[in-house]
């Protein structure tokens, strides 16, 4: 059965009963990390301004300002704080460390990546 | 060894069934490197720079890309994170447990949007060390 295709599977990733921490752990990672590899592909492809010289390099900057783009530019920080955080607790538990203390962790690299953004925030829109 | 109950950890592991162990390790080594480089990335770019925010302004970018190893560690950079995000995105379509048939094209497609992001950023970056200001 285990090897057998199975896209009905992605279907029991919306179900939010019966979950662990570890489990949110696991999505958000996923979610995360699809949302970080759409961004680096739009990143990649924006910077290719760089090639077409000043102007539009800087004309692209300016549209940096707009405030939905903040809020963009705050969901990626979120984003790569939260994965990389929680990265960093699979490499370890991965090696069979802290692996009792993997829940504390999950929680940690939640709570940091909120308060990352909130910083970030603040000096975006406040600072 | 071999039983289905093997694949059910009760701790997170990176490894995904049916993911091959050396690509594993590679995306086990790439994503504490990613963190490091990453920070870097951001500190650099966003708060080196000559504009008021700190962000780095084009001239700032091309006087930063003159040292020879700045395009290089870029470009060690891109291919880091490229790896990395395809072999994540790779593990999330290994989860639906597709065909042998499916997963070679998936390899192929992947390999293909890698190698041509790897190639663009080689490309960007000599495009970007090679001009003045």
């Amino acid at each position: 059965m285990n090897n057998q295709p199975a896209p009905q599977r992605l279907l029991s990733w919306f179900n939010p009963l019966g979950r662990n921490p570890g489990s949110w752990a696991f999505i958000l990672n996923r979610l995360t990390g699809l949302g970080l590899t759409m961004y680096l592909f739009l990143h990649l492809m924006v910077l290719g301004r760089l090639a077409q010289g000043p102007e539009a390099y800087e004309e692209f900057l300016a549209l940096t300002k707009s405030p939905l783009i903040k809020l963009g530019e705050l969901l990626v920080i979120g984003a790569v704080i939260y994965h990389g955080l929680n990265g960093l607790r699979v490499v370890l538990t991965s090696f069979g460390l802290g692996v009792r203390r993997q829940v504390q962790m999950f929680y940690l690299s939640v709570l940091l990546a909120l308060v990352g953004t909130a910083i970030f925030a603040f000096r975006m829109f406040a600072g | 060894m071999n039983s289905p109950s093997s694949e059910h950890f009760n701790y997170p592991t990176g490894r995904r069934a049916g993911e091959n162990a050396w690509l594993w390790l590679v995306k086990m080594i790439t994503g504490p490197l990613l963190v490091l480089i990453l920070t870097l990335h951001l500190i650099v770019n966003h708060y080196m720079g000559s504009a008021h925010s700190g962000l780095m302004t084009y001239n700032d970018i091309v006087a930063y890309f003159r040292n020879p190893l700045i395009p290089l560690i870029e470009i060690i950079f891109v291919a880091t994170v490229v790896t990395h995000s395809l072999l994540g995105v790779r593990g999330i379509i290994l989860d639906m447990n597709p065909s042998q048939k499916v997963l070679t094209w998936v390899n192929a497609v992947l390999l293909l949007i890698g190698c041509s992001a790897v190639g663009y950023g080689i490309w960007l970056a000599l495009v970007i060390a090679s001009k003045s200001t």
